[in-house]
């Protein structure tokens, strides 16, 4: 299986991605610093940051933008790695070696998974080890609600990643189901509103049943993903 | 008698539309099965049974004596194959696409990828992007692909469709070496009759789905039929002379000026007299024999009548 990822990575170049999601990273480390530093979030009338409620610290940024563009990010190597084989037919190909289907797809899902899972956890905590290393030098606008040194902090930040990058096995399922990258993409967007937006004062991403479900949801639909690869016909 | 590759009453049913019904056919191990038959006859969809990328919906597949079960892929290990356009990693080289199908085929013989990209007339262009090749060398490449791990079976679905002719020649002898120096079995499909007619050993004939003849090229060479095809000037008249005057009964019309005469009785001498003494203007006279074309068109067009009186 180590092998079959390692060679969709080196098909797919994953260098290119490293190298998006680098200036991604880098991009969101300077917003988010911003943010935190520049009063950007302030209200210019009150002078307090302009938040939603439960949403005045500096946590609460750094995992929706994170989160938002892992998301997109992960649909878009799903699409590119999955989905658009079947389209330009390279699938046929692949599924004329002999290796189980099944192998195949999971050595694809798993391939966008371990990259994009590494991606979100090394810029997270690029961001949350910048904002604090800012702090050092200036108070931020935002209250610092983490600790590094703690170990839960790890544990959450580790757990949350990996139902975030799993979730976008959901945009894979619909982009597989109607042949298409661009409704993985949209159906990306879709799962991020629904799990980061708020209305008024509700809001899912708080909810702490939310992620398990959206944890077991993913992985449903990666199952149905693959399930019946081997005995459907490749069209 | 050994076969490398047979199905057995092959049928694949879309939408309750049969694409292919009650196939049977039978390769013989170390020959070149030329498998003939008109657009949308169902070539494709057989060779796609045969690679396993479709399931019959009845019927069965049976290589290298096993039949073929979804979840047989260890037989694929010894199968090369190109069905419809060959695909490839458009951004990657010929050379890595060829790297790449090793790994996937789990094949490591050194040299074997230089050696493959130098038979297609590819060294030059193996470290270019496939996506800068033009639609012959994306062939040649599909079949530097196909016949790089050494298969002992060679599925090939209209290889030579964009290729010059001097490529058609250079793949019709890849082909006849790789089948007498290796042992190689090929199936290969054509619309280009006289592709087929000059290497196959066998010929298979699809058409409307269904099998229609199986039969060896030696078969067809001393069964085939000579006649006599003669062009006139006044078909109707000459159509009078050829049944009332010489009561010939087994001839027909190919166009709309030349007649075909499978009655042996007669000779080309006989044949002129009476037509001219009959002042019937021959433009052509000559005794021929019947190609692999006009066997296969027989075939077909009596499917196709078949079909229509149906």
């Amino acid at each position: 299986m180590l092998k079959l990822i390692k060679l969709e990575w080196k098909k797919n170049k994953t260098g290119k991605y490293l190298m998006k999601a680098l200036i991604v990273a880098l991009l969101l480390c300077l917003f988010i610093l911003a943010l935190a530093y520049l009063g950007i979030a302030n209200d210019p009338d009150t002078g307090v940051p302009d938040a939603a409620p439960g949403k005045s610290a500096i946590s609460s940024p750094i995992e929706l933008f994170t989160s938002m563009c892992c998301l997109i990010f992960t649909s878009s190597m799903l699409s590119s790695f999955i989905i658009s084989p079947y389209m330009d037919g390279t699938m046929s190909l692949m599924f004329s070696y002999p290796i189980k289907r099944q192998k195949i797809l999971i050595s694809q899902m798993l391939a966008v998974w371990i990259f994009s899972f590494a991606a979100l956890v090394l810029t997270k905590l690029l961001l949350y080890a910048a904002v604090l290393a800012g702090s050092l030098l200036k108070e931020p606008d935002f209250p610092i609600d983490y600790s590094m040194t703690s170990p839960g902090f790890y544990l959450q930040l580790t757990l949350k990643s990996a139902v975030t990058v799993s979730m976008g096995f959901i945009a894979l399922f619909i982009g597989l189901k109607m042949k298409s990258a661009k409704a993985a993409l949209i159906s990306s967007f879709l799962l991020i509103i629904l799990s980061q937006a708020n209305v008024g004062d509700i809001t899912l991403a708080d909810n702490a049943l939310f992620p398990a479900l959206l944890a077991a949801v993913s992985l449903i639909f990666a199952v149905l993903s693959v399930c019946q690869a081997e005995t459907k016909d490749l069209m | 008698m050994s076969f490398i590759l047979q199905t057995h009453h092959l049928t694949k049913t879309i939408g309750g539309k049969d694409l292919v019904r009650d196939v049977n056919l039978h390769v013989k191990q170390g020959e070149i099965y030329g498998f003939l038959g008109p657009n949308g006859a169902g070539k494709t969809t057989v060779m796609k049974l045969i690679t396993n990328l479709w399931k019959p919906t009845s019927g069965s597949v049976e290589v290298f004596g096993e039949t073929l079960f979804p979840g047989s892929y260890q037989m694929l290990k010894r199968m090369g194959s190109i069905i419809e356009l060959p695909v490839f990693y458009e951004h990657l080289s010929g050379c890595e696409n060829l790297k790449l199908h090793c790994e996937y085929m789990g094949y490591y013989r050194h040299g074997s990828i230089e050696e493959a990209l130098e038979l297609l007339d590819l060294t030059a262009a193996g470290k270019k992007p496939v996506r800068s090749y033009s639609l012959g060398m994306k062939e040649r490449l599909g079949i530097a692909r196909a016949v790089l791990c050494r298969p002992e079976l060679l599925i090939l679905d209209e290889p030579t469709n964009g290729l010059d002719p001097a490529g058609m020649k250079q793949i019709r002898d890849l082909l006849q070496a790789l089948c007498s120096k290796y042992g190689t079995t090929i199936m290969i499909s054509s619309h280009i009759l006289s592709e087929i007619e000059s290497i196959a050993d066998t010929i298979g004939v699809i058409s409307h789905g269904t099998m229609q003849k199986e039969i060896s090229m030696n078969e067809i060479e001393s069964t085939s039929l000579a006649y006599i095809e003669v062009t006139v000037a006044n078909p109707q008249r000459a159509a009078y002379v050829l049944s009332e005057k010489l009561g010939l009964t087994n001839f027909r019309l190919n166009g709309d000026t030349c007649f075909r005469i499978y009655d042996s009785q007669i000779s080309t001498q006989e044949l002129s007299k009476a037509l001219s003494l009959n002042d019937v203007e021959i433009l052509s006279l000559g005794r021929r024999n019947e190609t692999l074309e006009d066997y296969f068109l027989k075939i077909t067009a009596e499917v196709k009548d078949h079909v229509k009186a149906d």
